[in-house]
């Protein structure tokens, strides 16, 4: 059978892959903290035939040699971690990390998972947990009579009690990795540590390497409408015209059964 | 058979094969780094016919080479993202030997070191180039020599390499990796190349191309076909004059 069907076919399926990244990247456009993910394709085997340099007669070595490639595979899909947009939206306990770092959170059983987002709330007993309601590592609690709470740009977390004097409760402590293009996605806007992320650097924001906390800014998602779109097209097409290599062979297999009648 | 059947029979066989080789290309439209590969088989019975090659029968040029023409620079904003302008690789270190690639889609593995998307470590000048702890990918400044530094510190060099008229040689051995040939093949380093941050190098393969490509060969395989189809009709008939 044609070789043709299968390389075409994972060409289709390959675009059809970059397709559903697109479309999750599209689909997180408003997410906070959402890092878009960027899909990389690989070629697959050649499978050579002859091997350019083979010696074709005595003393003449053949230029360029006979390989024929078996199609494409995707690779991997790495989080881009370009910053997104900072939007101001002027509640203190909205925080964005202006720069690199993870914000650690506690699991009910007791792991540890990474997040940039920074929507952060009070929950029942006064700790600071995320929009899901996981307390954040290492747990800041404040006080219940405290009447304003202000995060500073070194994470450091202030609240004023009713006398009006003001004290640190706590400071957010952020996480960096060799890798952070290998964390783990594991939805609700957490990663998790893999063998490929490395293992994870604590530090307080501002600190060589961190970046520094905003209060009152959301960190929005680093997904381009207009690139997605555009790439949108260009799988839309490349899938398109694989499906027609398909088409072809098939034409050309059917003249090839029409010779003998 | 006749001495025309056979040649008509291998025609086809080449033409099926530069098929494959198109839908290949086709496959990896949007491989970063992908050169396309041509078979001139189909061209080459064009410039036959139209008389600019002496006619040698039997004899089909069936060879293939990598057309490494520059592709389009598409910039990504990753920090991690290079590309090449102009002639020349990266070295990949693998166990069994250097391997070249034009893709530059790299990230850092768990100990900092730059490493290409399958994990397999990026040479710099002198071994691996690895980031300091204190380095975030997004403060790395790249300049046109492929030497990365951050913040005023030099972090290390891009080992790039050329085969300047010997690139045709390289043997593929996928995820757009390139190795040298048994024979006596070596690179040199890399003068006429532009290392572009934050950019990617998309595939060179134009669809466009591609598909009038395929159409010239379904067509001639149409042809071809005919051929067999008339030559069967024909020794029917001498075999029924034979026959009585």
């Amino acid at each position: 059978m044609l070789r043709a069907f299968s390389t075409a076919a994972t060409g289709m399926s390959a675009q059809q892959m970059m397709v559903d990244t697109i479309a999750n990247n599209l689909a997180n456009i408003n997410t906070t903290g959402f890092k878009r993910s960027q899909i990389n394709f690989g070629e697959l085997l050649y499978v050579t035939m002859q091997e350019p340099g083979t010696e074709v007669a005595s003393g003449i070595n053949s230029p360029g040699g006979l390989e024929i490639g078996s199609g494409v595979r995707v690779i991997s899909t790495v989080k881009v971690y370009t910053p997104g947009e900072l939007q101001n939206t002027e509640r203190n306990l909205d925080i964005a990390i202006s720069g690199d770092g993870f914000l650690q959170v506690t699991l009910p059983s007791g792991d540890i998972r990474y997040t940039r987002d920074g929507a952060l709330q009070l929950n029942a007993n006064g700790e600071l947990v995320t929009m899901t309601g996981y307390i954040l590592e290492p747990a800041i609690t404040v006080p219940t009579d405290a009447v304003s709470v202000s995060i500073a740009k070194d994470g450091g977390v202030n609240v004023t009690d009713p006398s009006g004097t003001s004290s640190v409760v706590g400071t957010l402590q952020l996480v960096r990795f060799p890798n952070p293009s290998g964390l783990l996605s594991e939805g609700d806007n957490l990663l998790a540590e893999t063998l490929a992320s490395g293992t994870p650097t604590t530090g307080t924001a501002g600190e060589a390497g961190f970046g520094t906390i905003q209060s009152g800014f959301l960190e929005k998602s680093n997904v381009q409408m207009v690139t997605e779109l555009v790439n949108l097209i260009t799988a839309q097409r490349a899938y398109e015209i694989n499906s027609r290599a398909i088409k072809v062979g098939d034409d050309m297999l059917r003249t090839a059964n029409e010779i003998v009648r | 058979m006749s001495e025309v059947t056979t040649q008509v029979s291998s025609s086809i066989d080449a033409l099926m094969r530069e098929f494959d080789i198109i839908t290949h290309n086709l496959a990896n439209v949007s491989t970063v780094g992908y050169k396309r590969t041509c078979n001139a088989f189909s061209k080459s019975l064009e410039t036959r016919s139209t008389g600019q090659q002496t006619y040698s029968p039997g004899v089909i040029d069936l060879e293939t080479a990598f057309d490494f023409s520059q592709g389009n620079l598409v910039e990504t904003g990753r920090p991690l993202d290079f590309a090449l302008y102009g002639k020349g690789f990266f070295v990949i270190e693998t166990p069994s030997g250097p391997l070249y690639t034009r893709n530059g889609v790299f990230s850092t593995n768990q100990n900092g070191q730059i490493v290409d998307s399958v994990g397999r470590i990026v040479g710099g000048g002198a071994g691996p180039i690895t980031i300091p702890a204190g380095v975030a990918p997004s403060q790395l400044n790249v300049s046109g020599d492929g030497s990365i530094s951050a913040g005023g510190i030099t972090i290390g060099k891009f080992g790039l390499v050329d085969f300047q008229e010997n690139e045709n040689k390289l043997v593929p051995a996928g995820e757009n990796c390139y190795r040298m040939p048994v024979q006596d093949v070596r690179p040199v380093a890399a003068e006429n190349v532009v290392v572009k941050h934050r950019y990617q190098e998309a595939s060179n393969v134009k669809m466009i191309d591609e598909l009038v490509d395929i159409l010239m060969v379904s067509r001639l395989y149409e042809a071809n076909m005919k051929f067999v189809t008339a030559q069967e009709e024909t020794s029917s008939s001498i075999l029924s004059v034979a026959m009585g």
